[in-house]
C-alpha cells in the first residue's frame, strides 16, 4: 500500500448497519399496503390446465397473466421468462400468480388453498438429457441458449504435431447467494407513475424491464434502492422479475404492495450458479509445451435463458487461465433444463472455467513430471502476449512476483504436490495453487453499448454529490466512489453526498456488476471531479456528466469473439492448505495465502474484506456448499441444509496485494470484488488431491466422494 | 388452530392441560416452531393445541443423589454444557450442537422428545444408561430411554405425560470418544455420529459401549455385542476388530437424504468403530 488513496477511512455505512439502524425493504411501511404471496408451479414441466381460485375475502385479490398491461416476459438480454405463467410451466417454483391482501396471515392461507391442475411434460433434468434430443426442447430447436465456438491459430495442426495429449473432465455445481437478507420489492402506483422500491443491484434493468412490462412510459416508471443486505450477483436480474409482479399488483390494486420473498422461497427459486462440465483436450509438444487447447464448456442454465449468453461467454474467455496459449479452441453450449433459472453469481461463468482449467495443469504437470509452479510460470502470460481471444495484454502482469511473494508468506514450493503428514496419524495434509484473472467490466463490447453516463453536481454549499446509478450492497461503493471524488477535488470525504440511486435523480451509469463500478464508474467521476476543480469557481453550482467509452486501444469483434475481451485483467494467485481426515473424509480448509493484483486498491480495508469474503464464499464452493436437484427439485432448500461456511469453517485467509496501476482506472483501480472468489476452488482441489494422492474433477468436494476414492 | 395456545405456571397446571386437552408440549421451540413455521413474521400454525412449558422451573434444574444425576427436561444445552456434574461425554456432544443462541433455549427434554435419528444428545444418553422420568396427574414411570424412543419422532409418551426428568447413573469411564460428522462444523445436523466409552483394568476390558447416531431409525446400541467382548485384552480386541464390526453391520441402515448417503453413513460408522478400536485406545 503505497499510494494515499490506499489509506482506510471509516465506512460510511457502517454505523447505521451495526447499530440496526439502517431500514431494508421489510422495515418500510406504506399507507394501506397490501403484502403479495406467490403460487408457483410444483412441477418442473406441464401446461397448466385449470386454476381453482378459492372465494376471495373482500380486499384479496389475485393477480395472473391477464392482468399485466404490456408484454409478460421479464426483459433481460432477451425477452425471458413470463410474470406469470403463460399456459406452461418449466420449473418447480415457477411463479403462476399472486394473492394479495392486507393480512399476510390471510394471504399466506389463500395462497395455499390454489389448485392448479397440471398436464405433465417429460421434464429435461440434466446436462446430457438437455443434449440427448429425447424430450421435446425447452428452448429453440437444439435447446441450447446459445451455443459458441471461437478460435485462435491453428488446433488441428498443433494436435497432429503434439508429442502427448491430456485431457480431463470438470463439473462444478450450484452455489447459491444466500445473501443475508432476502429479494423483496415494494411497488407504489399513483395512477399515472409506478414507483419501485427494494433490494436490488441494477435499477435501470428494473426501470427499463417494467416500461415494457407495464406499457409505461420510461418516466412514469421510477425505481429507488434502499439498503441491500448483501447481492453478490443475485440481485443483478432477479429484482426485475419480482418488481414486475408487484407492479402489476399494485396497478391492479391501487395500493402499495410489498412482495418479500422468505429464505426457502428465495433458495428454491432464486437464481443460482450454473453448474458445468468443462472437457479439456491439450497438446504437448517436446519440449513440454502446452501448444493447444481443445475446450468444450456447457453451461446449465435451468428453464430460461436469462443472462446465459453472457455468462457462459465470460467463461469461454477464460479457457485459456493466465497461460500464452498460441492455439485454441472453444466450444460453450448453454443448456436448458427444467430447473430453476442460473444467472449472475460472482465471477460470472468464470470460476467454473478456472477451477477446470487449473486442474487440467495440475494433470498435466504431474503427467510430465513436472512440478506444477514451474509448469504455470513457464507459460504464464506476460505483457504484449496474445489473450485466448486473440486480444494483447498492454499492461505489465506480475505473475511471477505474486508467486514469489506467495512463496513469502506461505513457503509452499517444498511442500506442493505431495501428501504431507498432519497432525494425527489419519490426517493428510496437502498444499495447492491457482493462478486466475478477471476481466474488468462488462465482457466485448458491453461497456460500450452501456455507455455508462455518470454525473457529479457541485451544491452551493460547496458540497459535491455524486449522481450514478450504482448500488451499495455491503461492497462498499458508497465509501470507495466518495474517496475518489474527495480525493480529486482536495475536499473534505463528508463534503461528498452519495445517497442510495433513485432512477428520476441519477443517470444510467450502467449496473453493479462485473466488479466495474470502481475502475468503470469510478474513473468517469474522476474524470468529472478532474474538470470540476478546473472549473471549481465558475458557479455556485452546476454538473458535469461525463461518458464512457472503452480506451482508443481496444479491438473487438463480437460475432467472431476476437480482440480484446476486457479492457484490462486483475490477477490472483492462491495456495491453500487443507487436512483431509482418512476416516471420514472430511476436508479442513486450514489456510490460504492470497495475493492479488488490483491495480491499486481505493480502500485498503475495503479490499481486504472483499478479499477474505472471496476466499471465503469461494471456500464454501469448494467444500460445503452441496446443493443437488432431484427430479427437478432442489434438495437442500432451507438454510439447515445449504450450509455455507461459518466462522468455525473459515481457513485463515491472510492476503496481500501488489501495486499494478492502470492507466484508466481512477487511481490506477483495476477490478477487484469478483476476481477474490475465483481462486480457492482450484487451489483447494488441488491441496485435497495432493493430500489423499486421487483425482479432484468435481466440487463441491464431498466427504462422500473422498470416502469412495479412499475405500 | 392457534388458539390453544396454554401458558401454565407450574407443572401440576401442565399435567391438567396435558390431561384434560392433549395439548403438545413446547419446551425451547427450536424443533416445534421451526417444522410449523409459515412465512417470516407469521406465527407457525399447529393443527393441535400446544402448552408451553419451557419456563417451568420444576422442569430446570441439574441435581445430584446418591446414584445418579438429573437433569429436569427443561434444563436448556447451554445450562448442561456449563454444568460440572454431567458427564462428559455427554458435553462433548451438546458442546457440538446448533449454535449458542440455540442452546440457549433448546433443551434436553426437546432432543428426547423430538427423537430425531440424528438427535444428537441420544448417542451419549444410550451409552450412559440414561432412563426417562415421565409423569402424569396420576405419578411417574422411568423407562431406560431405548425403550422410549420407538423410532423416527415416535417415543411411548401418552398424551397425558410429560418427559419429567432425565436420570444418569453416577459413574467413571477411564476412556470416552465422540465424534460427530456434520454437514459443517458448527450449527450442522449429524449425517454420522459415533459415541464410545470403556473401562478398564490394566490392558484387559471391563466394560465397553458404543452408540452410532443418524445411522437407523433409532440409536444404535447393543449390549449383546458389548457383552461378547467383556474381559479380554486391549491386544484380542484389536485382532478381533473385523468380527466386532462384522456383528455391528447388520443394525447398521441408514438412508440417503439432503445431508449425505446410506453408503457414507455406513461406511464412516464402521470406520470410527474401527478407528477407536485401533487408535484410540
Ligand atoms: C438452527 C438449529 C440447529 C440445530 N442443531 C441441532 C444439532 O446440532 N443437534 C441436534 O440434535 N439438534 C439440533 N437442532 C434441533 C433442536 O434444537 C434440538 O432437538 C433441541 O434439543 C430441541 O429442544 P427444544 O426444547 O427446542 O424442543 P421443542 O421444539 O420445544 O420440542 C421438540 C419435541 O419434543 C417435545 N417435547 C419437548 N419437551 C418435552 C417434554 N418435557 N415432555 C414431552 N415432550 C416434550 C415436543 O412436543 C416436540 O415434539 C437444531 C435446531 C435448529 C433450529
Amino acid at each position: 500500500m503505497s499510494e494515499r488513496i490506499s489509506m482506510s477511512v471509516e465506512r460510511v455505512d457502517a454505523r447505521e448497519k451495526i447499530y440496526g439502524e439502517a431500514l431494508y425493504i421489510g422495515d418500510y411501511r406504506f399507507e394501506d399496503m397490501l403484502f403479495a404471496k406467490t403460487v408457483r408451479s410444483k412441477v418442473p414441466r406441464a401446461k397448466i390446465l385449470n386454476v381453482k381460485i378459492p372465494a376471495l375475502p373482500d380486499g384479496y385479490f389475485v393477480v395472473d397473466r391477464d392482468d399485466v398491461p404490456g408484454k409478460n416476459r421479464v426483459k433481460i438480454l432477451v425477452y425471458d421468462q413470463p410474470y406469470f405463467a403463460d399456459g406452461v410451466v418449466n420449473y418447480i417454483g415457477e411463479p403462476i400468480l399472486l394473492v394479495v391482501g392486507p393480512e399476510r396471515e390471510k394471504v399466506f392461507e389463500i395462497a395455499r388453498k390454489v389448485e392448479v391442475e397440471y398436464e405433465e411434460i417429460p421434464p429435461i433434468l440434466t446436462i446430457d438429457d438437455a443434449l440427448s434430443g429425447k424430450n421435446q426442447p425447452i428452448y429453440g430447436d437444439d435447446n441450447c441458449f446459445v451455443d459458441y465456438h471461437y478460435e485462435k491459430g491453428n488446433v488441428k495442426n498443433a494436435f497432429a504435431n503434439a508429442e502427448t495429449i491430456v485431457e480431463g473432465e470438470y463439473e462444478t455445481g450450484y452455489q447459491e447467494h444466500l445473501y443475508i437478507e432476502p429479494q423483496g420489492v415494494a411497488a407504489v402506483f399513483d395512477g399515472e407513475k409506478i414507483t419501485i422500491y427494494g433490494s436490488m443491484q441494477c435499477p435501470y434493468y428494473i426501470k427499463r424491464a417494467l416500461a415494457e412490462c407495464l406499457a409505461l412510459d420510461e418516466k412514469n416508471v421510477r425505481v429507488v434502492q434502499v439498503t441491500t443486505g448483501g447481492a453478490f450477483g443475485g440481485k443483478e436480474e432477479y429484482p426485475s422479475l419480482i418488481a414486475g409482479q408487484a407492479a402489476v399488483a399494485a396497478m391492479k390494486t391501487q395500493k402499495p404492495v410489498k412482495l418479500i420473498l422468505d429464505r426457502t422461497e428465495d433458495i428454491m427459486v432464486s437464481t443460482k450458479r450454473h453448474p458445468s462440465r468443462t472437457r479439456y483436450r491439450a497438446a504437448i509438444d517436446a519440449d513440454g509445451k502446452v501448444i493447444a487447447l481443445d475446450v468444450d464448456i456447457i453451461f446449465d442454465g435451468g428453464a430460461y435463458a436469462g443472462l446465459s449468453d453472457v455468462v457462459l461467454q465470460r467463461g469461454m474467455f477464460s479457457a485459456a487461465g493466465v497461460y500464452n496459449i498460441p492455439n485454441i479452441s472453444v466450444h460453450g453450449r448453454a443448456v436448458a433444463t427444467n430447473k430453476v433459472p442460473t444467472g449472475a453469481f460472482r465471477g460470472f461463468g468464470a470460476p467454473q472455467v478456472f477451477f477446470a482449467i487449473e486442474r487440467l495443469f495440475d494433470k498435466i504437470a504431474s503427467k510430465l513430471g513436472e512440478n506444477p509452479v514451474d509448469l504455470r510460470l513457464r507459460h504464464a502470460i506476460s505483457q504484449g502476449d496474445f489473450t485466448a481471444t486473440g486480444g494483447i495484454m498492454r499492461q505489465p502482469v506480475k505473475i511471477p512476483e505474486m508467486v514469489e511473494k506467495l512463496e513469502k508468506m506461505s513457503d509452499f514450493r517444498s511442500k506442493i504436490g505431495k501428501s504431507l503428514p498432519g497432525d494425527e496419524p489419519h490426517i493428510k495434509r496437502g498444499y495447492g495453487l491457482s493462478l486466475f484473472f478477471h476481466g474488468c467490466g462488462f465482457t466485448g463490447n458491453g461497456e460500450n453499448i452501456i455507455a455508462a453516463e455518470a454525473k457529479l453536481k457541485k451544491h452551493s454549499d460547496g458540497k459535491v454529490e455524486i449522481l450514478v446509478a450504482n448500488t451499495e450492497m455491503g461492497q462498499g461503493a458508497l465509501t470507495a466512489l466518495r474517496k475518489i471524488v474527495a480525493e480529486t477535488l482536495k475536499i473534505q470525504f463528508d463534503d461528498v453526498i452519495y445517497e442510495l440511486p433513485d432512477t428520476d435523480r441519477v443517470p444510467d451509469s450502467g449496473p453493479t456488476v462485473a466488479s466495474r463500478t470502481t475502475m468503470i464508474v469510478g474513473g468517469l467521476l474522476k474524470k468529472a471531479a478532474e474538470e470540476m476543480r478546473e472549473r471549481w469557481n465558475e458557479a455556485d453550482e452546476f454538473e458535469i456528466m461525463k461518458k464512457y467509452h472503452h480506451p482508443d486501444y481496444i479491438r473487438w469483434n463480437q460475432e467472431t469473439f476476437e480482440g480484446d475481451a476486457y479492457p484490462t485483467y486483475s490477477f490472483g494467485a492462491n495456495v491453500a492448505e487443507v487436512d483431509v481426515d482418512t476416516i471420514t473424509g472430511e476436508i479442513a480448509v486450514r489456510h490460504i495465502w492470497a495475493v492479488f493484483d488490483v491495480g491499486i486498491t481505493i480502500d485498503e480495508v475495503l479490499m481486504r474484506g472483499q478479499a477474505q469474503g472471496g476466499v471465503v464464499q469461494g471456500t464454501g464452493y469448494a467444500t460445503i456448499e452441496v446443493m443437488e436437484a432431484q427430479a427437478g427439485r432442489l434438495l437442500q432448500s432451507t438454510i439447515t441444509d445449504y450450509t455455507i461456511p461459518t466462522t468455525k469453517d473459515v481457513p485463515l485467509v491472510e492476503c496481500a496485494f501488489i501495486d499494478n496501476p492502470y492507466e484508466y482506472g481512477p487511481f490506477g483501480a483495476k477490478c477487484a470484488g469478483e476476481l477474490t472468489l475465483v481462486g480457492a476452488a482450484p487451489a483447494i482441489a488441488a491441496a485435497v488431491e495432493n493430500a489423499i494422492g486421487r483425482e479432484i474433477v468435481r466440487i463441491p468436494i464431498k466427504p462422500e466422494e473422498i470416502i469412495k476414492k479412499l475405500d | 388452530m392457534n388458539e390453544f395456545v396454554y401458558l401454565p405456571e407450574n407443572l401440576d397446571e401442565a399435567l391438567e392441560i396435558r390431561a384434560s386437552t392433549g395439548a403438545v408440549p413446547i419446551a425451547g421451540g427450536t424443533d416445534l416452531m421451526v417444522r410449523y413455521r409459515r412465512g417470516s413474521g407469521i406465527p407457525p400454525q399447529f393443527d393441535f393445541p400446544v402448552v408451553l412449558i419451557g419456563k417451568i422451573d420444576a422442569l430446570r434444574y441439574i441435581e445430584v443423589s446418591a446414584d445418579n444425576i438429573h437433569i429436569g427436561s427443561a434444563t436448556t444445552l447451554t445450562e448442561i454444557f456449563m454444568n460440572e456434574d454431567v458427564p462428559q461425554i455427554l458435553k462433548l456432544a451438546v458442546g457440538e450442537m446448533a449454535s449458542p443462541a440455540i442452546r440457549n433455549v433448546a433443551t434436553i427434554g426437546g432432543n428426547i422428545g423430538n427423537a430425531s435419528p440424528a438427535g444428537d444428545t441420544l448417542p451419549p444418553l444410550y451409552i450412559l444408561d440414561a432412563k426417562i422420568v415421565l409423569k402424569n396427574l396420576n405419578g411417574e414411570r422411568e423407562v431406560p430411554i431405548e425403550d422410549f424412543i420407538t423410532g423416527p419422532g415416535q417415543t411411548i409418551l401418552r398424551s397425558d405425560e410429560i418427559i419429567y426428568e432425565v436420570t444418569i447413573p453416577i459413574g467413571n469411564f477411564d476412556k470416552i470418544y465422540y465424534r460427530k460428522i456434520g454437514t459443517r462444523k458448527a450449527l450442522a445436523l449429524s449425517k454420522v455420529s459415533f459415541s464410545a466409552a470403556v473401562n478398564y483394568r490394566g490392558d484387559v476390558i471391563d466394560d465397553m459401549r458404543f452408540a452410532f447416531g443418524a445411522v437407523a431409525p433409532v440409536v444404535i446400541r447393543s449390549r449383546e455385542i458389548e457383552g461378547e467382548f467383556k474381559n479380554i485384552t486391549f491386544n484380542e480386541l484389536k485382532n478381533r476388530e473385523g468380527e466386532i464390526a462384522q456383528k455391528y453391520s447388520p443394525l447398521i441402515n441408514p438412508i440417503d437424504d439432503q445431508r449425505s448417503t446410506a453408503e457414507y453413513r455406513r461406511k464412516v460408522s464402521l470406520r470410527l468403530l474401527k478407528f477407536f478400536i485401533q487408535n484410540v485406545i
